[in-house]
């Protein structure tokens, strides 16, 4: 069996298939963001002593860790509706990735929290911090220190998780790439274009973070 | 003189080996998938388990359909026997991949012929023209294709779900000029669309929607408009007329010749249309 790539219908789509690129990324990065502030909230309310708050934050981390995106996704795109709540395609998708999100950020901040030394919050306590200062100033500053490479391996993870939202019809990239391969049957060309576009992305998303990370290292 | 000898009869034990070796070549080169099939005892067709009244699973979990049996037909062609067939469950968009990658004899899953996809496969003569309609669900904001149209002229938005297909968006203007087309990777979620209210309507066969709404009316309604006719057609590989030819004359015969019963049955079952017998003299197709 002989194979003829021609990556004509590539150049003719590459505008498409770069703007949902930029889509996906978009996505991923907002995401992320709605999902940090969840996952705070959360991680706070598990190391809580509050029993009730640490409930809450099991369940939730439990119900959007073991359950796959794509049924998430469906629940809240096909499901919502039918009990009156109706978002667009993107936004219903946001939702969806930021809580999913959200819940594997809680796991990832609630170990940052306990990895800072007791001894530190205690200076705070000395020094007569509130609560909440003690949070804000000692805390979270740390925190996110330790927690930054997790953060960025899971940012170029929500990035690949992006490519779900085509089965709700997101115009990112792998919807492209599939509305390509329907309509021109060229298999290799859209889906290894595709492939390339997400590593070169992944790999800058990467290399920039690790940048970041070695700038704001604890010493 | 010996040595002149020796290397006469190499030269001409090569020449006889290559000669011996390109004709099997062209006995492998001309073995059809027809001779294939028949040796290995049944035949392997391509098709899908999600569309009604195509290809779908019944309360028995069978699969069953039109396709399932134009398939039935074939291996009645082939075997004399309906049950010699192996179906591959595959999603529309592989069905050319799957072909093309000998992973199926044929492909019959309501496969409209265009000349892209000509220019990849073969296909056979068209056992169905199928047309786009318009499906409607039952308690949604449009009750047919006139308050659909009156609705647009009022400037409302209207979206129309589709499968992501050649031409789905041309197709969604030529249904309805200026609304909006959702491209759905299968069939089940353009329903899925619809059922949520994510759609207002959603363009899919006309034959899907006279089942639908003939079986569940007080889930569907056909909005009453039905445009683009299509040839539906099987795909095989390129390059095997024997076995194109054989899968024609099967059909042929099917479709008009001695073995009309079994594709007016079909068609009678899945489409509640009785045809009639063809009729003595002239062939049907040069009337």
């Amino acid at each position: 069996m002989v194979y003829y790539f021609s990556f004509r219908v590539i150049q003719n789509n590459i505008g498409d298939m770069l703007n949902g690129l930029g889509l996906g990324l978009f996505i991923a990065v907002i995401s992320l963001f709605f999902g940090i502030i969840l996952g705070l909230i959360a991680a706070f309310a598990a190391v809580s002593s509050n029993r009730a708050l640490n409930n809450i934050a099991t369940w939730y981390t439990a119900f959007f860790r073991n359950t796959p995106l794509l049924v998430l996704i469906f629940i809240v795109y096909f499901g919502l509706p039918s009990v009156g709540i109706m978002m667009g395609r993107n936004v219903s998708f946001i939702f969806t990735l930021s809580f999913y999100a959200g819940a594997y950020m809680t796991e990832v901040f609630r170990a940052g929290l306990q990895a800072i030394p007791k001894g530190i919050i205690e200076a705070g306590q000395a020094i007569g911090l509130s609560r909440f200062n003690i949070r804000r100033y000692i805390q979270l500053p740390i925190m996110f220190r330790y927690v930054l490479p997790s953060m960025s391996n899971y940012l170029i993870s929500l990035f690949k998780d992006t490519s779900l939202a085509a089965s709700i019809t997101v115009p990112e990239l792998t919807y492209f790439a599939r509305k390509l391969n329907v309509e021109t049957f060229r298999v290799f060309e859209a889906w290894l274009t595709a492939a390339f576009l997400y590593v070169v992305t992944c790999y800058l998303i990467a290399y920039l973070l690790r940048k970041l990370e070695r700038k704001l290292r604890i010493e | 003189m010996e040595g002149k000898k020796v290397k006469k009869v190499i030269v001409i034990a090569m020449l006889i080996s290559i000669l011996l070796l390109s004709l099997t070549g062209i006995v492998f080169a001309q073995k059809s998938q027809l001779q294939t099939v028949l040796d290995r005892g049944y035949l392997i067709v391509g098709t899908g388990s999600a569309n009604v009244p195509w290809h779908f699973m019944d309360e028995k979990n069978e699969l069953v359909g039109f396709d399932i049996d134009m398939a039935r037909i074939l291996a009645i062609g082939l075997f004399g026997d309906p049950t010699k067939v192996k179906f591959v469950e595959q999603s529309p968009d592989a069905r050319i991949p799957n072909l093309l990658t000998d992973k199926v004899d044929i492909v019959i899953q309501f496969m409209t012929v265009n000349s892209s996809r000509a220019q990849l496969v073969c296909f056979s003569i068209p056992y169905y023209v199928e047309g786009t309609g318009l499906i409607l669900p039952a308690g949604g904001k449009y009750k047919n294709y006139e308050e659909m149209v009156a609705a647009k002229d009022r400037g409302e938005k209207i979206t129309i779900a589709v499968l992501q297909n050649v031409d789905a968006a041309e197709r969604v203007q030529q249904a309805l000029e200026g609304a909006v087309d959702a491209q759905y990777e299968n069939q089940g979620l353009v329903y899925q669309a619809i059922n949520s209210g994510r759609a207002d309507a959603g363009a899919v066969d006309l034959s899907s929607i006279m089942w639908l709404a003939s079986r569940e009316p007080e889930k569907y309604l056909d909005a009453g408009f039905a445009f683009w006719p299509m040839n539906y057609a099987c795909a095989m590989r390129p390059n095997d007329q024997v076995w194109i030819n054989f899968v024609n004359s099967i059909f042929m015969e099917a479709m008009c010749g001695e073995q009309y019963k079994l594709y007016n049955d079909a068609y009678a079952k899945w489409f509640g249309v009785e045809l009639s017998e063809p009729k003595i003299g002239k062939p049907a197709i040069y009337r």
